[in-house]
């Protein structure tokens, strides 16, 4: 487990989402990573119902990453959050009564997985109920886990074939009361997906979406 | 010499061995001179030739006289008697079968021959420091006045010392801790660094709450830094002060603390194939990246 960044990757100009995610795939093959499979990172919704006192029902995000197979993370939106085993999602069933599960709102990322030394790049195309809404790159330098020693690093790396899309430093790692020299984990990693698929729902536009 | 030696050997016998020594010497200086210096003038080619070749002849067999004197001589000396043993290993000289295991014998040549070897390695070291390859990055000068005429043995060191170097070591880079585990009683000593900011939690697994220490990493920037760090003790060799070599070993180590900030100093780029700059320079402990570096 390293530090990792999420980052949206507009589509090119005048090409399909296909076509960039092939670009990238080509850039990456250039530089010498190396395909390893495919990941999946998905999340599903559910709202709380019977709140007391009228306040606006929280949203419950669980999510999963194929990268941790057994596990599974229920997290609300800037709020606390549980880092569970795959038996969550039976145990969300059970509670059918107190979190009703929104079905049209789940979020699926899907693409391949590469590997450049001691880097793991997956690029992958958002999809919400079978509409692709955009392109996600994650990229994970597995050796450190601070991320205020390695940002540059990680930086100087997205640019070679990120371009001039390389994202700002991920508010979360800022965010912490610690700063940026906390160990980074999957949480982290997690929360930054999360703020993508709900960027990328609030985008009505579907097919060529432009950012 | 005359208290190590003392009944069984003939102390005439010994004067009269060293005169032998002493004409033997001569003699073959003299068979030297006379090679040196030639033929000397006489009036005819033979007459020059035969006048060489029988001054030659004298000058060998006043040789040859002089090396038998000296055998014959020396056989009178005798050897000194192996009656007084040392301390604990006189035991060894008490078992009877003698021919069978000269143990005590071959453990005084064994102690004499070690001795030898060690005050000859003091000669060596001491003339290939004068060609002030300083391969240390802590400066002699100052401590080569305290340093005693008779060198100690650097192979065994007190308990104590050693545990006040590490110390000392553990008290110069406060973000490091040592560690010293002592696996085989109190001869052999394992030195561990572990926790070294957040930068090496992850080339040390953590199995069945253990620290595996032995397994390869599975990143390749730590296998990298492994294969520096095998070259660095190799490079930091000071035989007389072990201290010095351990604390430029840590204080280069400690160098490591900004693995993944540092840019490499000869191309400025922080990722070369992947891997940020790995190698630190022995004396300027400046980053480099492994093919960057001079």
């Amino acid at each position: 487990m390293g530090v990792t960044c999420v980052c949206q990757v507009p589509v090119a100009d005048g090409k399909s989402v296909q076509q960039t995610v092939d670009i990238l795939h080509k850039k990456l093959e250039q530089l010498g990573a190396v395909k390893q499979g495919s990941f999946c990172v998905d999340c599903e919704t559910y709202q709380s119902t019977g709140n007391a006192g009228g306040q606006s029902s929280k949203l419950l995000y669980v999510m999963h990453n194929s990268e941790f197979p057994l596990s599974c993370l229920a997290l609300f939106e800037g709020g606390p959050c549980l880092t569970a085993d795959a038996n969550f999602d039976v145990l969300m069933v059970k509670l059918k009564s107190h979190f009703q599960n929104a079905k049209g709102h789940k979020v699926e990322c899907r693409g391949s997985r590469y590997r450049y030394c001691d880097f793991l790049i997956k690029v992958g195309t958002v999809a919400m109920s079978s509409s692709v809404r955009g392109i996600s790159v994650e990229v994970e330098y597995c050796p450190c886990v601070v991320p205020g020693d390695c940002w540059n690093l990680m930086k100087e790396f997205m640019q070679s074939f990120l371009g001039s899309n390389v994202p700002e430093l991920p508010t979360v790692f800022a965010a912490k009361p610690e700063g940026l020299f906390a160990p980074a984990d999957c949480v982290d990693t997690m929360t930054q997906y999360l703020e993508l698929f709900n960027k990328l729902r609030k985008l009505q536009i579907t097919g060529s979406s432009v950012r | 010499m005359a208290d190590v030696v003392t009944v069984g050997v003939n102390l005439d016998a010994f004067s009269h061995a060293i005169n032998g020594i002493q004409a033997l010497r001569s003699s073959v200086s003299r068979v030297f001179e006379s090679l040196k210096d030639g033929m000397k003038n006489r009036e005819t080619l033979e007459g020059r030739e035969k006048q060489f070749i029988s001054e030659f002849q004298d000058n060998l067999q006043a040789v040859n006289r002089d090396l038998t004197e000296l055998e014959r001589l020396s056989g009178l000396v005798g050897r000194p008697s192996e009656s007084h043993p040392l301390h604990n290993s006189g035991l060894l000289s008490l078992d009877p079968v003698q021919d069978k295991t000269p143990l005590y014998s071959q453990l005084l040549q064994a102690y004499k021959w070690s001795n030898k070897l060690q005050y000859h390695a003091g000669l060596a070291s001491s003339l290939l420091n004068q060609q002030s390859l300083k391969r240390s990055a802590n400066q002699m000068g100052a401590s080569a006045k305290r340093r005693p005429k008779v060198q100690p043995s650097t192979l065994v060191l007190p308990l104590q010392y050693v545990d006040d170097v590490i110390s000392r070591i553990g008290r110069m880079f406060p973000d490091m801790t040592i560690e010293l585990f002592r696996p085989n009683g109190t001869s052999a000593v394992l030195l561990q660094v572990c926790v070294f900011s957040a930068v090496l939690q992850n080339n040390l697994f953590v199995c069945s709450h253990q620290l595996d220490i032995w397994t390869k990493s599975q990143y390749q920037v730590f296998q990298k830094v492994t294969d520096h760090a095998t070259t660095a003790l190799l490079h930091y060799q000071l035989p007389q002060m072990p201290d010095v070599v351990v604390r430029s070993f840590m204080t280069w180590l400690r160098s490591y603390i900004k693995l993944f900030q540092s840019s490499c100093q000869r191309c400025g780029r922080f990722l070369q194939d992947g891997l940020p700059p790995t190698w630190r320079d022995f004396r300027t402990l400046e980053a480099f990246h492994d093919t960057c570096r001079m």
